[in-house]
């Protein structure tokens, strides 16, 4: 299979996944595109290295997870991550209930610490837990504990959000 | 009230998409890369040619006094100096640490940061001090050799011009790359905390 076939696969499989971890730390759509972007020209420049790797998805979540930890907000994001919240707000009568649930819920990641952010989306992409210890660098251990308080803070954020 | 599995089931009911195809990261690849390697070369042929020029210039001319020869050297040093931070600067974009856990990761990129950091700002005073001190001697044989006049314009213009790189444009640059560097590395460490909190 040719390098770019291969590439193709790997993205068609893998992309969804990592938009969704990029959106969850981002809460920003348009970022969160430069994002996957960027993640996957690393993926394609670190191609030959993931040749004969059983689980080529955790490295491809390493990489993410490491440029979204490199995106550092300045100035200038930082205006459009309020002009976001602002489209979502005005927007908010004419977008279906099921959307609105969803930006609710982004909303909440936004609210976690920058490693919660990765963690949570991992969880709620149900990837093994061996595989987000693998990526997020944390023993198993400490990480069953850690999940356990992020979906706590989590439920208690979206279900104060919701009464509101 | 909702719980966690009803959190779960709205995540997996979301459409978003990404707007990204893999021909679209293709496209950006190639152009990243010719962008960023033209970049590098003009830098480094531009500074390859001011020292040949140099070189060419200490060789063809007569200079007797060993005050122009220090400061020939001096020019020639600080052109290869150049060169080998752009070189450097290009090889510590190192893909390989992308591979790291988070961690070491961030720790890399803190690493990365500060050295910019202090290459903006100690490097860039001591390479303006060693033009200095290279323009001073340079213009001790060129007075003897030139009427004075053309030696005090010549003197003028290039401290004039020195002075305003060093006081005006590249305070201005590194005081806004300092502020953003400093921005930078501050959220690194509260990031790379929160990986070493998880250890406890």
């Amino acid at each position: 299979m040719s390098k770019e076939a291969q590439f193709k696969e790997i993205f068609q499989a893998n992309s969804k996944k990592i938009y969704h971890l990029c959106y969850g730390y981002t809460g920003d759509d348009e970022t969160a595109n430069d994002l996957v972007q960027e993640t996957f020209m690393k993926v394609w420049q670190n191609l030959d290295k993931f040749r004969n790797q059983a689980l080529i998805s955790t490295w491809i979540y390493r990489i993410a997870v490491n440029t979204c930890l490199s995106y550092l907000r300045v100035e200038k994001r930082q205006a459009k991550d309020e002009l976001t919240d602002n489209i979502i707000e005005t927007k908010g009568e004419e977008i279906s209930e099921k959307n609105e649930q969803v930006s609710t819920l982004y909303k909440c990641i936004a609210q976690l610490e920058e490693n919660e952010r990765i963690i949570i989306t991992m969880v709620l992409d149900e990837l093994p837990y061996v595989e987000i210890a693998e990526i997020s660098g944390i023993s198993e251990g400490n990480l069953r504990v850690k999940i356990h308080r992020i979906k706590q803070k989590l439920t208690e954020l979206y279900n104060r959000h919701e009464r509101f | 009230m909702k719980d966690f599995e009803a959190l779960k089931s709205i995540w997996h009911d979301q459409i978003a998409l990404p707007k990204v195809s893999h021909e679209d990261v293709l496209k950006k690849v190639r152009k990243t890369r010719s962008g960023l390697a033209s970049k590098l070369l003009i830098e480094m042929i531009g500074m390859g040619i001011a020292a040949a020029v140099l070189i060419y210039v200490w060789i063809a001319s007569p200079f007797t006094m060993w005050t122009t020869h220090l400061a020939m050297i001096i020019f020639i040093c600080c052109c290869i100096y150049y060169i080998l931070a752009i070189i450097s600067n290009y090889r510590s974009i190192n893909y390989d640490k992308l591979l790291d856990k988070p961690e070491y990761y961030i720790n890399h990129l803190k690493k990365y940061k500060h050295d910019r950091y202090i290459f903006n700002t100690r490097n860039y005073n001591v390479y303006s001090i060693f033009l200095t001190v290279g323009f001073i001697l340079f213009f001790i044989e060129i007075s003897f050799m030139t009427p004075l006049w053309l030696t005090v314009l010549g003197i003028v213009l290039t401290f004039l011009w020195i002075a305003l790189c060093y006081f005006l444009l590249m305070r201005i640059y590194i005081k806004r790359e300092e502020a953003k560097l400093e921005e930078m590395i501050q959220n690194l460490e509260r990031i790379h905390k929160q990986f070493e909190d998880s250890e406890q």
